[in-house]
């Protein structure tokens, strides 16, 4: 039973990760501007797309080393969409700042179609192969199995978990994204700048969010137009389930869905001796997280939000 | 711009959209499957082969005398798209057949929509219930998805002597039906079932699954789902030692699968399709190589069923008492032909008796045909 245990922790770090990179892009945003990124998970699907496309080119004009081009697209990728992110933020949502908190949400969901679409007209909507960048070795560890993706995928979004948060929280830079966040009027009045700010967030966010796309298509091994919406508002749950607002609590919210799923699947038919099958995985997380609110409406590291700081954010 | 000018741009309008008026005595036959979206592939591959046969009747002088003119429309495997693309056949008194959907979820509402206008139709989808649901307006060349089902059953237990099993489907209508069908005949093989495992139709992750079914170590894993389901299923399934035999129902059977599990992980995957190779007779490798003049490819999955619908539905045409549905529908039921894929006749409910289906192997990363 141990060993079946830890199969599944294993299962359930891998998505957990995954769920948690893109649950850091929800939060950043929310965090400098209150305004729920809906587009979000079309950068997550544009990703592998974009990954593919350069690698291909690369191969195709002669290349380099595979290992090279491959490391190539992906830092492309992430620049690619973040500047994407970036010019989204510029071109529909700042002009729609000044009309309450209503009008970017709905050009965030318009975006979040005009993304879809362009890719499904002119790459097709069907799923495509994505070919693995790591090749899927099994090592036996400790009586479970990983993967070699997995463990590439656990310890790639470890690494940029690690970094943002040392950027956030030991660089310049960060410290302009964490005073926007704490009050906006506040710091433009001290002098940061704060679309800066904004902008820098609708880098890092969609660029990460890029990433763990590519970490996706990679694991499975397919991509498709749609996968960024499932994925997308199950990555928003774990947003809010950690506490909306928190980068600490995106990771923490990213993992303990997937490990509330995975879970679920495993060991909900053997706890209700089979009466409750795996197809109540859902249901089951989701109340999970029903009660969590119920007892801490802002999410697990979500600060209440003081009578005071809400009006402040209400000025923007 | 004087007037002459635009009358020929009015007629060059006309050629170069190929808007051909309808003769009064021309037979016009609607025809309706996804030609866009996901399932494409399959639904355009109907449509080319019905249209292949309509091509050769004509050039033979068409059915008695007149010439057939068919009329494909996109129901984009969308049941909301099927009843609009029914409505427009229906209220079109020139059409006086149609063959179609390809998908069950589309064929079901749009049933009461033909029956309503007395339209005759053929069609291609596999739900059983279709059959079953009382309308006198409809039959079905094409296995349904009970013998879909029996057959793989009866394979593994008999010929490969599989007998712990254990089941997976997507919730879907198909999909939980069909998984429902393999059970029984497995069971009345002497099989086992040692669990039926639900999941969503967009899941991707199964390892979490997986990982427990591995407990129950089986033999036989059926997955009633579509795609990329199948194919993510048995990628995952494999990558964690899983060595059941993995079987699939029809729509797996294509080269997706293959590239998307991975040609090495696939070997030895047990699909189901209704329909043999296009390299299996010589009826079939003559019409792979007119499909191949005639659209500059080689056929889709379904052309072979497209054009078998078409002969079946030409047959009720041609021995029609006078040309309009209800002589084409008087004939419909009673209708017995020789088709590109074997005989067929029809029963009190408007299946075929004899629909045949066909077992395929993947090897060296190819569907191959298993002989019976």
């Amino acid at each position: 039973m141990f060993d079946y245990f830890l199969q599944q922790l294993i299962f359930a770090l891998a998505i957990g990760a995954i769920y948690g990179l893109i649950a850091l892009g929800y939060t950043m945003v929310y965090g400098v501007m209150r305004l729920i990124n809906f587009a979000h998970g079309e950068f997550f699907m544009l990703g592998p797309y974009i990954y593919t496309f350069l690698f291909s080119g690369l191969v195709g004009l002669g290349g380099l080393a595979p290992v090279l081009d491959s490391a190539i697209a992906i830092v492309a990728s992430f620049v690619i969409v973040g500047l994407l992110g970036v010019a989204i933020e510029r071109f529909a949502y700042r002009p729609l700042r000044a009309y309450g908190r209503l009008a970017p949400m709905l050009s965030a969901l318009g975006m979040s179609i005009v993304l879809q679409s362009a890719v499904r007209v002119t790459v097709g909507p069907q799923p495509v192969h994505f070919p693995a960048i790591v090749p899927s070795t099994p090592i036996d560890a400790l009586g479970g199995m990983v993967t070699t993706v997995q463990l590439g995928i656990l310890i790639a979004a470890v690494l940029l978990m690690v970094g943002l948060t040392l950027f956030v929280n030991g660089t310049r830079l960060g410290i302009w994204i964490r005073a926007a966040s704490e009050s906006w009027t506040t710091s433009s009045l001290l002098g940061i700048r704060v679309n800066r700010a904004v902008s820098l967030v609708f880098f890092i966010g969609p660029g990460l969010g890029a990433m763990a796309g590519i970490m996706y298509a990679s694991y499975y091994g397919i991509m498709q137009p749609t996968m960024g919406s499932v994925i997308g508002l199950k990555a928003f749950t774990a947003a809010i389930l950690g506490g909306i607002g928190s980068i600490p609590g995106a990771m923490l919210g990213g993992f303990l869905l997937g490990a509330i799923e995975v879970f679920g699947t495993a060991f909900l038919p053997i706890l209700s001796f089979g009466y409750i099958g795996t197809e109540y995985r859902d249901v089951f997380a989701f109340a999970v997280l029903i009660l969590v609110l119920l007892f801490k409406p802002a999410g697990l590291l979500g600060e209440t939000v003081s009578e005071e700081t809400t009006v402040a954010k209400k000025d923007y | 711009m004087n007037r002459t000018h635009i009358l020929l741009s009015a007629a060059a309008l006309l050629f170069a959209s190929g808007a051909m008026p309808v003769l009064a005595d021309d037979i016009v036959l609607g025809g309706s499957a996804p030609m866009s979206g996901a399932q494409a592939e399959f639904g355009q591959s109907q449509i080319d082969g019905a249209q292949l046969y309509f091509d050769q009747l004509n050039e033979k002088g068409g059915i008695k005398g007149n010439k057939v003119v068919f009329r494909p429309l996109d129901d984009r495997a969308d049941p909301r798209q099927g009843t609009l693309v029914a409505q427009q056949f229906c209220d079109d008194s020139a059409v006086i057949g149609v063959i179609g959907h390809m998908n069950s979820g589309v064929t079901m509402p749009a049933l009461d929509i033909y029956s309503e206008c007395g339209m005759p139709q053929v069609v291609p989808a596999t739900n059983p219930e279709l059959m079953r649901m009382g309308f006198k307006t409809v039959v079905r060349p094409v296995a349904n998805d009970f013998v879909q089902g029996a057959l793989p059953a009866k394979y593994v237990t008999e010929k490969l002597g599989l007998k712990n099993a254990v089941l997976v489907h997507d919730k879907t209508v198909f999909g939980q039906g069909i998984s429902g069908v393999f059970k029984d005949n497995f069971e009345a093989g002497g099989g086992k079932v040692s669990g039926t495992y639900g999941t969503n139709p967009e899941d991707v992750d199964f390892s979490a699954l997986i990982a427990s079914i591995k407990l129950e170590n089986p033999d036989v894993v059926y997955m009633g789902a579509g795609m990329p389901q199948l194919a993510l299923f048995l990628k995952q399934m494999r990558e964690q030692g899983l060595k059941a035999q993995f079987i699939g129902p029809d729509i797996g059977f294509t080269v997706d699968f293959i590239t998307q599990v991975g040609a090495a992980s696939a070997e030895g995957a047990l699909m189901t399709f209704q329909l043999p190779p296009y390299d299996s007779s010589a009826e079939l490798k003559d019409f792979s190589d007119r499909h191949q003049a005639r659209f500059g490819r080689a056929p889709g999955p379904y052309a072979s069923l497209g054009f078998a619908n078409a002969q079946v539905m030409a047959a009720a045409v041609e021995k029609a008492e006078s040309l309009d549905r209800a002589g084409v529908l008087a004939q419909l039921h009673g209708v017995t032909v020789n088709t590109l894929l074997g005989p067929v006749a029809f029963d009190e409910n408007g299946e075929n008796t004899t629909a045949p289906m066909y077992l395929y192997v993947v090897k060296d990363g190819k569907f191959e045909l298993i002989k019976q």
